[in-house]
């Protein structure tokens, strides 16, 4: 290719060498920059949703610090996709209504006959490719991909978006439909730029036109034959600014009320409904501590044996003091009879054990046990409320009953 | 003859003693391990009958701090009866500084505070046990001043301590299944009330029933997680799939084991389980499990009531997060279900669509880049050749050569057989072809604006000379 040029050059004139042609204007490129940008976040906040199980999405997902996170990024670049989209047909509606220019995008037959032509290149049936017009086959079948790739993936999106909404009209069904077309859209999607898009605009040699919006001749010549030469031969010509103006003035207040139509269309798209809470859905609502009332324990306190019919005074052996005594001093004066006092039974208690009887009926100096509770230190101390009763009761002659 | 005795006597004793003292530090091998080398030989000379004649009867009792008399009296056959019992383990290896009369001085605000001084004592045996409850939400609630959360004795009794697990099996008895969910209904009453009428705890309360989990096969046994946190909420959907993937379980009961893979590839399933799990912490709306089947209640799907089955209950189920939900909606939901040509066909083509769709789109493409870069690559090679060797072998490349021929080509091109030297008139064919090109073009137009631009090309082309 080279030497083609280093020959040509030596030949044809240099000054038309050296000429431009703008192949994209501004408002082409801001499109195409925003369109990438917005593809790329897409398809990498996207695709890891798609394919969750991978460890690779997990990590992008992770470097966008959580699913919620890459939804929001996703759903952002997808309403900045969807503004370029508007933009897009407000510019071709330009381009079509005021320039009046050639219907380039659209195939024709003459682009099949250029796809089997350049077949028969590739197989040594022709010596050269077929001779391109503005945009030849493979620059439509891509424009015309994204065109109904954003068609679908905006609807099925929209459909996502709003499944209340959706469902209201239609069957459940077309929500997971919906996202099945979506990812097999993605996956289309960038599997084509990857490597229609790549090799064709990058990797065959990498053509700067779309980011600086102009084509040299060589390149015209090598990519745009046809188009190269309608320029050339005058074949092409834009209206004359008068005409322009006059046109332009019917255009905008059309392109100002589509866009306002488009722009409505676009916050309806986002705004339609709220589809969930933003709370946690509780989990358990039952109260978590109902202790079960438990089976009260039998009485500490034994109840006294008594005949029946008998009557037992409450300030007695049987009504009281046996089971005090039995709780507070049981321990050591009961079975054990410690220091040889039993209280368990009125007469072991009359008895008393090796310091002498420990109630004296009558006299509570005489008895023992408030001889020793008196002094405070004992180990079973009865409490002083407690040994009051004890010597009133003894003072009543401890009754027994 | 007294010599010998005593050397005999000491022997055995020593003897004897030796194998107290293997047996006391051999490492443990059952649940309930011996005892620790810092805990202090019991007094053992202190037999149970000496406990029990005093606290074997009813009648002592103990004046706590805020009034409440402690019952001292312990039924001599409830101990004898427990598992502690049956070992031959003495009251005062528990009890454990209680061995000298009088009882040193004990403080206690409430029976509470009783319980929970004396539980200190189990960690003595059963330290990894004791290890692990100090992870769970009991001890961070009792931790956090709250002293009805349960201790070790509220779940195995103190006294009445039964044999939970198999000694030789080392697994859960069958009987302690039926006594689980009954032990945390002791505190857990409400959610015990909602489980024993769910799928799960019907099936074992009426049925004993061995397969259906009970409250410790989701919680957990001595490390019980607090289940209200974002973390338990994300990792719920393992807890379920522990069993609910297990084709030795599921087939006796005729249910599908793609539950869990058939949430995962769902949206709200994708969100919980791939994503959120890696910052555990995250508060994340999307239903688990439990969120629609129920927690403590699940129901069989096909419960006329509740289950899921009925698009009546599953609507109420979704608008419990989707309050606008109409009768259309739960079936975006693929209710578990893989689609096919019967069950959600549309998903099912749609996918069927895109399986055939991509690869012949990409397919087609790729074919075509291919071909484009390996004649562009032949073509360069032969146009450098022809400004450079011309003495080589001629050996042009044959027309009908294949894709695969001709990356055969490439790779062997270093080889000087292979090597390639176009004629003169390709060089110059090929050098002229831009401006002949744009000459033909040109003519053309001016001939005819309606001519067919590609048929000039056809019949303006230069005989091959390759």
């Amino acid at each position: 290719m080279e030497n083609n040029i280093q020959i040509q050059t030596e030949v044809e004139d240099k000054d038309l060498q050296r000429k431009e042609f703008v192949r994209f204007d501004l408002h082409q490129r801001i499109e195409h920059i925003v369109l990438l940008a917005a593809f790329t976040i897409l398809a990498v906040t996207g695709l890891p949703q798609k394919f969750p199980t991978s460890p690779i999405s997990q990590s992008i997902i992770r470097g966008f610090s959580g699913i919620e996170t890459a939804r929001s990024i996703h759903h952002i670049f997808a309403v900045i996709l969807l503004v370029v989209s508007i933009y897009h047909v407000i510019d071709v509606l330009y381009r079509i209504v005021v320039l009046r220019v050639d219907w380039s995008m659209i195939p024709v037959v003459e682009d099949f006959k250029h796809f089997f032509h350049d077949l028969g290149y590739y197989f040594g049936v022709h010596k050269h490719k077929a001779y391109y017009p503005r945009y030849n086959y493979v620059e439509k079948v891509e424009y015309l991909a994204v065109v109904w790739g954003t068609i679908i993936m905006a609807i099925t999106g929209f459909i996502m978006w709003n499944p209340i909404a959706v469902t209201k009209y239609l069957p459940g069904q077309i929500i997971p439909a919906s996202k099945t077309a979506h990812g097999g859209e993605a996956i289309l999607a960038v599997l084509s730029i990857i490597i229609w898009h790549f090799y064709h605009v990058h990797l065959r040699q990498f053509n700067k036109s779309m980011f600086i919006g102009k084509i040299s001749r060589i390149e015209m010549e090598e990519e745009h034959p046809a188009e190269l030469a309608q320029i050339e031969s005058m074949y092409v010509s834009l209206p004359e600014e008068k005409v322009i103006r006059q046109r332009q003035k019917i255009f905008f207040p059309i392109a100002i009320f589509i866009t306002l139509i488009f722009g409505l269309g676009l916050i309806w798209f986002v705004t339609l409904e709220d589809t969930a809470i933003t709370t946690i859905p509780k989990g358990e609502t039952a109260n978590i501590y109902v202790p079960i009332t438990p089976t009260p324990k039998p009485s500490a306190t034994p109840t006294t044996t008594q005949a029946p019919g008998e009557q037992v005074a409450e300030e007695s052996w049987d009504g009281k003091y046996q089971a005090m005594f039995d709780n507070r001093c049981g321990t050591c004066h009961g079975f054990t009879s410690v220091g040889g006092l039993s209280l368990a039974t009125y007469r072991s208690a009359l008895q008393g054990g090796k310091s002498g009887p420990a109630i004296v009926p009558g006299d509570p100096d005489a008895s023992v046990l408030v001889q020793i509770q008196s002094t405070g230190k004992h180990p079973g101390q009865l409490t002083i409320d407690e040994l009051n009763q004890v010597i009133q009761w003894i003072l009543a002659g401890a009754p027994e009953n | 003859m007294l010599v010998r005795r005593f050397a005999i006597y000491t022997l055995s004793g020593i003897f004897i003693l030796s194998i107290f003292f293997i047996l006391a530090y051999s490492p443990s091998v059952i649940a309930a391990p011996n005892l620790q080398k810092e805990t202090p030989i019991p007094l053992l000379s202190i037999s149970d009958d000496t406990c029990l004649e005093c606290h074997g009867k009813p009648g002592p009792t103990y004046q706590l701090q805020n009034g409440d008399t402690l019952d001292l009296y312990i039924n001599p056959n409830d101990h004898a009866n427990s598992v502690h019992g049956k070992l031959g383990y003495a009251c005062v290896q528990c009890h454990r500084d209680v061995g000298n009369y009088p009882h040193p001085p004990f403080i206690a605000k409430d029976r509470r505070d009783v319980s929970i001084q004396l539980n200190q004592t189990c960690q003595y045996c059963h330290s990894s046990q004791n290890e692990l409850t100090k992870d769970s939400v009991h001890a961070r609630a009792l931790e956090n001043g709250n002293s009805n959360a349960a201790i070790c004795v509220d779940c195995h009794t103190a006294h009445t301590v039964k044999r939970l697990i198999d000694p030789q099996t080392q697994e859960l008895l069958p009987e302690a299944r039926l006594w689980i969910p009954q032990t945390c209904a002791k505190c857990h009453n409400e959610i015990y009330q909602k489980y024993q009428e769910s799928v799960h705890g019907s099936a074992l309360i009426g049925n004993g029933n061995p397969d259906v989990p009970t409250c410790i096969d989701c919680h957990g046994v001595h490390n019980i997680e607090d289940p209200t946190t974002a973390q338990f909420r994300l990792n719920s959907p393992q807890i379920c799939a522990k069993c609910h993937t297990d084709p030795e379980i599921m087939d006796k009961y005729g249910i599908s084991t793609q539950v869990l893979n058939t949430y995962v590839a769902d949206f709200h399933g994708t969100s919980i389980l791939l994503f959120e799990p890696k910052t555990p912490d995250a508060q994340e709306n999307k239903p688990v499990c439990y969120d629609c089947h129920g927690v403590h209640d699940i129901k069989a799907v096909d419960d006329p009531e509740k289950g899921l089955q009925v698009k009546e209950n599953i609507l109420i189920r979704c608008q419990v997060c989707h309050p606008d939900a109409n009768t259309n909606f739960p079936s975006a939901w693929l209710s578990h279900y893989i689609p096919s040509p019967t069950v959600y066909p549309v998903v099912y083509y749609i996918n069927l669509f895109y399986k055939f769709f991509i690869p012949t789109v990409v397919g087609g493409m790729a074919v075509l880049v291919t071909l484009d870069f390996t004649t562009a690559r032949r073509k360069k090679r032969k146009a450098s050749k022809s400004t450079g060797l011309e003495t080589a072998e001629v050996k042009p490349p044959t027309e009908e050569s294949t894709v695969e021929e001709t990356i055969v080509e490439e790779i062997t091109v270093e080889e000087p057989t292979l090597e390639v030297t176009p004629t003169e008139e390709t060089a110059l064919d090929e050098s002229n072809n831009y401006n002949e090109r744009i000459k033909d073009i040109s003519e053309s137009q001016e001939l005819s604006q309606d001519t067919d631009l590609e048929s000039d090309y056809g019949n303006e082309e230069v005989p091959d000379g390759e």
